[in-house]
């Protein structure tokens, strides 16, 4: 579904190289994590996959097309429709709800309701239903961190991809997390993951680690 | 700025301009010691009582050299059941004037009749008609906006002056004893023919009417003022041009800031499938949004300036200032705040497809880079 095939990338400001000719394929249907220590290149790879860093060699297809061969609106409907990232940091405009965060980047997809419905039902889901309302100043990292991951979820993405979804979270939260990625792909999607996190190992179908170069 | 600018440098031109059209003549004989006065008259159409012998216009139309001579009286601080305020009487010869009477005329053609006013463009007439002195006067004719006290003047044909005098004998308003005799003027204005001497005729009409007057050189008066209008729109327009500068500038800086720092929003909207160009319009109708209602606001705020107080700042500077009219001042609005509008854009598109071009990733964890 999703393969790297030889992928390469180096940094420019440090000429160092992070990744070095990696081959990988996500299949259908399966929860990926990525490990390593820090400075491995979990995220860049993660970012590579996702097609929001293009590779200095080596291509990354999704369902045989080569993500950064695409025009940037073909991509963008790919982001939009079936490979979803979600940052390490939970980016929300402070001004607008939780709820405005999840569902305005989708308002021209669908409808502003139906949007809302499913959003507050995936928040209620990962036990936030009742922050829906609340701008994002007024919950703590975990419950951004879900609320990160309703906003990756709410169109159907048929591949999820999220950097280090359960770093500085209590084990709880964690496990909900990854309790909700590992149905997530159980429904018939990808998920792939970089964390640090050992719990993963209960979760996740396969697991790829990264060495630092 | 730029749009008080713009206004105040308009107004000073149309001002100008609309003077220029109303000082026709080469020289105004006034009565001796009323030269200030005159000069008052013809900077802001401020009336004045001076007079002389109602002849002095008579002695000299003959004299060799004079192409054209005509005269006109005023009364001033005579009230109207018209106007809260003073309206000024002016009585001009329909037949020779070619100082008013052109500006008139550009509204009404017929002969002035003697129950027949034109009145400026500030005084209020009710069906056409406007009372003073008890009698009704029909209003013929109205006239474009001065930005002098002539709009607050009513015209009569010299033919009505006696019997003005004399219904405001009747109604007892204060009248000088000049004013009561009948037979006076306050300015004779003269052309000369091609190439005759100003000095030569000034000196005959001294031979022939006698040491009564005071010579103005309207025509003088309109060139320095011309200059002075030169000096200060050159002025004006190096302060537009500097705010100019200033507000792309401005924009510059504010942009690369508000842009810059909404890198990692626009970087995540990108992730979430949103295109460049998607982006970059969002972030340019933002900025253009932001440009509009900014010129607007800038434009009301200078406009509560300029409009209200359009008279005082003429007067400050001693021109003549005609402010825009509401449709011109709509259009000035407009005009700046298309020019606001496309500094910002300008300002702001290499912002816009620098932090559009990023890689989103690599915007979205900024210590990557």
């Amino acid at each position: 579904m999703l393969t790297s095939e030889n992928v390469t990338y180096r940094y420019k400001k440090n000429k160092r190289t992070i990744l070095d000719s990696v081959n990988y394929s996500l299949e259908e249907g399966c929860f990926s994590a990525v490990m390593g220590e820090s400075g491995s290149g979990k995220s860049t790879f993660l970012a590579v996959m996702a097609g929001i860093l293009k590779p200095l060699e080596g291509t990354v297809r999704y369902n045989d097309v080569d993500l950064y061969e695409l025009k940037d609106k073909e991509l963008s409907r790919i982001h939009r429709n079936s490979i979803c990232y979600v940052p390490q940091s939970n980016i929300m405009l402070k001004n607008i709800t939780v709820l405005e965060n999840i569902v305005n980047p989708y308002l021209e997809t669908a409808s502003d309701e139906d949007l809302k419905e499913k959003a507050v039902s995936l928040l209620e889901k990962l036990g936030i239903g009742n922050l829906a309302g609340n701008y994002p100043y007024e919950l703590s990292g975990g419950e951004l961190k879900r609320a990160s991951i309703v906003r990756a979820a709410l169109m159907d993405p048929k591949v999820i991809i999220a950097d280090e979804p359960t770093t500085g979270l209590d084990k709880e939260t964690g496990n909900r997390i990854l309790s909700f990625l590992s149905e997530y792909a159980k429904a018939g999607n990808s998920v792939l993951v970089a964390t640090h996190d050992e719990h993963i190992e209960g979760y996740a179908d396969n697991i790829l680690r990264l060495e630092r170069s | 700025m730029l749009f008080s600018g713009s206004i105040i440098k308009g107004s000073l031109d149309k001002g100008m301009d609309n003077m220029d059209r109303r000082l026709g003549s080469d020289i105004m004989l006034v009565p001796k010691g009323s030269r200030e006065q005159a000069e008052n008259l013809l900077l802001e159409g401020q009336r004045g009582t001076f007079y002389f012998d109602g002849s002095v216009d008579d002695k000299v139309k003959d004299i060799e050299g004079i192409s054209e001579v005509t005269s006109q009286c005023f009364l001033k601080s005579l009230s109207a059941d018209c106007c809260s305020s003073e309206v000024e009487l002016v009585f001009y010869d329909p037949d020779t004037d070619f100082v008013v009477g052109p500006w008139i005329e550009t509204n009404y053609k017929s002969d002035l009749k003697k129950d027949n006013v034109i009145v400026g463009s500030d005084i209020v007439t009710e069906n056409g008609t406007i009372k003073l002195f008890g009698k009704d006067y029909e209003v013929v004719s109205q006239m474009a906006k001065t930005g002098t006290a002539l709009d607050s003047s009513v015209y009569f044909s010299d033919e009505s002056m006696a019997s003005v005098i004399a219904d405001a004998e009747e109604k007892n308003s204060f009248l000088t004893e000049e004013q009561k005799d009948g037979d006076i003027l306050s300015s004779v204005f003269i052309n000369l023919k091609d190439g005759y001497n100003e000095d030569d005729v000034i000196r005959e009409c001294h031979a022939k009417a006698g040491d009564v007057f005071d010579v103005v050189y309207p025509k003088q008066l309109n060139e320095s003022l011309s200059d002075n209008l030169l000096r200060i729109t050159d002025i004006v327009g190096a302060v537009v041009l500097i705010g100019g500068i200033l507000l792309f500038g401005i924009l510059v800086l504010i942009n690369s800031v508000i842009i810059e720092s909404r890198k990692q929003e626009v970087a995540l909207l990108r992730v979430l499938g949103n295109s460049k160009s998607k982006m970059a319009l969002m972030l340019i109708s933002e900025t253009g949004a932001v440009s509009l209602f900014g010129s607007l606001v800038g434009c009301l705020l200078g406009a509560l300036i300029v409009i209200p107080f359009g008279r005082y700042i003429g007067m400050s500077l001693s021109m003549p200032y005609l402010g825009p009219s509401f449709i011109g001042a709509s259009v000035q609005v407009i005009v700046i705040m298309a020019i606001v509008f496309l500094v910002a854009l300008v300002s702001s598109i290499l912002f816009v497809f620098h932090v559009t071009g990023i890689e989103p990733y690599l915007a979205l964890k900024k210590e990557a880079e």
